[in-house]
Formats: C-alpha cells, sequence, structure tokens
C-alpha cells in the first residue's frame, strides 16, 4: 500500500465521494411521477388493448378470416371462425381474443395482409373476471371506435403497421412492369 | 420521598415518553423520506400532505395485524423479547437532560447507566431470536450478541476520553463543561469511534448484520409479526435517538447553542433537538450511501481498529492533561 493509498484510506475519501453523491441527490428533485395523477402520454404506436379494424366504406370489420394471425400468434390467444356465407364468400362469425394470454408481441398486426388488427395506446384496464378479458369480435370493434377512430387509425397503420398488401401489390406489378420493359 | 414528588416524577416520566414516542414514530417517516429523496424517489406521498400521516396509518395496521406465534416457539421468551427491548430503550431515556436542569434524573453516572441499559437492549434480539426458533432469527440473534460485545468495548473506551475531560459521569456536568468549546474538537477521534459504534450497537445500516435482509430474510425478527414487531421496531429507533443524544451530549454540546443576536432567545432544548435530528439525518445519510460490513470484516472493524484507537485516544488525552495541568 503506497502513502497515497493509506491516507486516502484513513481519510475515508472513497467513503465521502460516496455520501457528497447522495447528498446531491437529496436536493435535486425525485423523479417519480405520481402515477395516477400525473399521467403520461403513451408513445404512439405502442401496444396495448387490441381492436378489430371496422371499415369506414361498409360499416363492418375489415378482417377477411384469412387466419394468418392466428396462425401466427406465438401465445395462440387468437380464435376465428368462419363459415360459407351467399355466393360463396367467406363470413367472419366470431373473432376472439384472450387478452389475458396475449404477450402483445404485434406479430398479429405484422402478419394481417389488410391492415384488419391493430394494437391500440389504451393500457389501462382491469376487471375481476377472466370473462372480462375475453373480446369478442364486436367488443374488438368497439374498442376501433373507442381509442383507434377517425385519423388516429390511419396514422397508425401509415406510419408503424403498414399492412402488406398496400406496397406488395405495387412492388409486384413493378416488377412486373421492368420484366416486360426488359424484353 | 413525599406523594407530591413522586407524582412529579411520574407526570414528567409520561410527558418524557409519550413525546419521545411520537419523535420515534415520525422518525420512521423522516428515514423514509431522506432515503427516498436521495435514491431519486419521492417516498411516501398518499396519506396526508406529502405522506405525512404515513406513521400513524402505520401503526394503526401494526396494531390491528394478527399476532402470529410459531408452533415452535418458546413462548414466554418469545413475549418477553420486545418488551425487554423497549423497556431497555425508554428507561435509558430518564437521564439524558433536555436543559438544565430539566430531565427525568439527574444520575451521577449517567453515560454509565445508558451503557448498561444498551446491553441490556441487545438481550432483546438475542432473546427474540433464540425463542423464534427458526434458523435466521437464531443466526441474527448470534451475530447481534457478538457485534453487542465488540462494539459495547470501543463504544465505552471512546466516552472515558469525554469523561476525563469533564471530570465527571453525569451528562449534566458534561454539558455544562462544554459550555466553552465542544468535545469535538478536542477529542475527534473518539467521536468517531462512538458514532461507528453506535451504528453497530443499533444495527443499522451499514453494520446491520442482525438483520442483514439478503442473507437473513429479516435477521432476529422474522417471526414477528404485528404488534410485537412494531415494538422491535419502535426499540430500533428509540435505540438511535438515545445514541445520537448521547452523542450530541458528549461531543457537540448538548443544549450548549449560540449566545448572540435573537439566538440567544431561543430555548436551549431546541438546539438539543436540532442537534440530534442533525445526528440522526447523518444515520439516514450514510444507510442510503454505504453498502452492508460482511460480518468478518465488522469484526475485525471493530477488534482491530476501534478498539486499539480509543485505548490510544485514553492515554494521549492522560498524557496531555497531565502535561498541561
Amino acid at each position: 500500500m503506497t502513502v497515497n493509498e493509506f491516507v486516502k484510506k484513513i481519510l475515508f475519501i472513497e467513503i465521502l465521494k460516496g455520501l457528497a453523491l447522495t447528498f446531491k441527490h437529496m436536493v435535486t428533485p425525485a423523479i417519480t411521477r405520481q402515477y395516477p395523477a400525473e399521467r403520461r402520454e403513451p408513445v404512439p404506436g405502442s401496444r396495448g388493448l387490441h381492436a378489430l379494424v371496422r371499415n369506414p366504406l361498409t360499416g363492418k370489420e375489415k378482417c377477411v378470416g384469412c387466419g394468418l394471425c392466428a396462425a401466427m400468434c406465438p401465445s395462440q390467444c387468437i380464435h376465428i371462425y368462419t363459415s360459407e356465407g351467399d355466393d360463396h364468400k367467406k363470413v367472419v362469425d366470431r373473432y376472439e381474443i384472450e387478452v389475458l394470454r396475449c404477450v402483445f408481441c404485434a406479430l398479429c398486426v405484422e402478419a394481417c395482409p389488410y391492415g384488419a388488427v391493430a394494437l391500440t395506446e389504451h393500457f389501462e384496464y382491469s376487471g375481476y373476471t377472466r370473462e372480462e378479458f375475453y373480446y369478442t369480435k364486436e367488443r374488438l370493434l368497439e374498442n376501433w371506435d373507442k381509442y383507434m377512430a377517425g385519423a388516429k387509425g390511419e396514422e397508425y397503420f401509415e406510419k408503424f403497421w403498414r399492412p402488406k398488401s398496400v406496397d406488395f401489390a405495387t412492388a409486384a406489378q413493378a416488377v412486373q412492369a421492368k420484366e416486360r420493359a426488359g424484353q | 420521598m413525599t406523594g407530591v414528588e413522586m407524582l412529579i416524577i411520574v407526570i414528567k416520566t409520561v410527558i418524557v415518553v409519550s413525546v419521545f414516542m411520537l419523535h420515534v414514530m415520525y422518525a420512521q417517516y423522516f428515514e423514509r423520506k431522506v432515503i427516498a429523496h436521495m435514491q431519486a424517489r419521492l417516498g411516501p406521498m398518499r396519506v396526508g400532505w406529502h405522506g405525512i400521516l404515513q406513521p400513524i396509518a402505520d401503526s394503526l395496521k401494526l396494531f390491528l395485524k394478527e399476532d402470529i406465534i410459531p408452533s415452535s416457539a418458546d413462548r414466554p421468551i418469545f413475549y418477553v423479547a420486545p418488551i425487554i427491548g423497549v423497556i431497555a430503550a425508554l428507561s435509558s431515556l430518564a437521564v439524558i437532560p433536555l436543559w438544565e436542569g430539566l430531565g427525568v434524573a439527574n444520575l451521577n453516572i449517567g453515560i454509565l447507566y445508558i451503557l448498561a441499559l444498551s446491553s441490556v437492549g441487545s438481550y432483546c434480539v438475542i432473546l427474540g431470536g433464540w425463542a423464534s426458533n427458526s434458523k435466521y432469527s437464531f443466526l441474527g440473534g448470534l451475530r447481534s450478541s457478538a457485534q453487542v460485545i465488540s462494539y459495547e468495548i470501543a463504544m465505552g473506551l471512546s466516552l472515558v476520553g469525554v469523561m476525563m475531560m469533564a471530570g465527571s459521569a453525569n451528562l449534566s456536568d458534561i454539558v455544562k463543561a462544554q459550555s466553552g468549546h465542544w468535545f469535538i474538537w478536542y477529542q475527534p477521534l473518539a467521536c468517531f469511534v462512538f458514532v461507528m459504534s453506535a451504528i453497530a450497537e443499533t444495527n443499522r445500516a451499514p453494520f446491520d448484520l442482525t438483520e442483514a435482509e439478503t442473507e437473513l430474510v429479516a435477521g432476529f425478527a422474522t417471526e414477528y409479526s404485528g404488534m410485537r414487531w412494531a415494538l422491535f421496531f419502535m426499540a430500533e429507533y428509540a435505540g438511535m435517538f438515545i445514541m445520537t443524544a448521547l452523542g450530541t451530549i458528549c461531543f457537540l454540546g448538548g443544549w450548549n447553542g449560540p449566545d448572540f443576536w435573537i439566538f440567544a432567545y431561543v430555548p436551549k432544548i431546541v438546539w438539543l433537538v436540532l442537534k440530534i435530528y442533525g445526528c440522526i439525518f447523518i444515520y439516514f445519510w450514510i444507510r442510503a450511501t454505504l453498502p452492508r460490513y460482511r460480518y468478518d470484516q465488522l469484526m475485525s472493524i471493530g477488534w482491530k481498529i476501534f478498539i486499539p484507537l480509543s485505548l490510544a485516544n485514553i492515554v494521549v488525552t492522560g498524557l496531555v492533561k497531565i502535561i498541561w495541568k
């Protein structure tokens, strides 16, 4: 041990530094937010409660019942039941999400080719029973009306989860056009 | 002793103890606030303005909680242990002079009395740990006994220097001897040893080996709950107040304060209370800063550094007194 180290040790230089640091933190304001009183705006595009997108033209869900979201879902909490309707079109009878099992990975949103399912910014939901967290198609559509209707929903898909159908169609057409031009 | 005198003593005791208990309650609030702000948090904020009623809510909760006693516990000792702690801490209060002639008792051997009672107080930890019949409590109790024995020596020896300077073991006389200069200027080493030993004696961080949460769950208090746990808690905080009061009286001039301008009109007891709270703040400050010592480090600091230091301090003090006579 050198003289310098010895002097440092008996004068408690390190400990005094630590004490100075804690004192400095005591006089600087705390960073705590008083949650229910002081709320933070959720970050745009953050992953909260689920919603089914309502098509403004038809007033019904955009979902076509392809089941890609359910196939992608790692916690398998999406259940879709379809049937054959008039003129042989697929009809989505039930679209249900067990929110308590969801891990909020947003793979369903990513998988959906039509931008029909979304995660809203609403994260403060609670309940006393499991049934309250079993969201049926109607409740999911209501969620959309409540939290994402209008410009907000459009912006959500424009900025964060652009459905593949928007770009892929044009991209494929572009490739085809290029090939034709090359010939 | 006439009946009136006895009645006066009883009234004094009741007043001192009740005011003291209120301070003990709020010391816990003070600690939570100080440590929270040191960690960039806010601490209790919900009960009352800035959580000012938190201690009352806490004590209500503790009073109403179920009193759980382990089936294999040694019941009589389990009952008695926390009470010993509180009684020992509160009895020490009797000899603390709050002002000139203001105190429950004016004892000639005040320092010895407080030292003796703080040793009795360690029984509550040892007996509580033993009677709980749990390995964590038992280890906590054993550690406490070893810790208290080793640090009591250093603490007693560090106060010998003060007694030599004042020529008395009466706490009032010690304060009067410091009306000019406080003893911390003459006895800085003794003051340092006293502060460290007092922290170890009251089982506070960084020497809180008896209730080391990370190793021993809650140490000696693992099996205690509700009211009995609250008694342990009170004993700990009361012990802190006693130790800081003793330190204030022996090293920081007790109730002596500035004598000029408007300060001369302030009741002297205010200075004593302010100094005690300053010292308690240092307790919290140290707790918020330092990690816990390892058990063997604690022992080696006590035996290899503090005891030789305080012995050397006594020798030097004695020599200086002889030469400068």
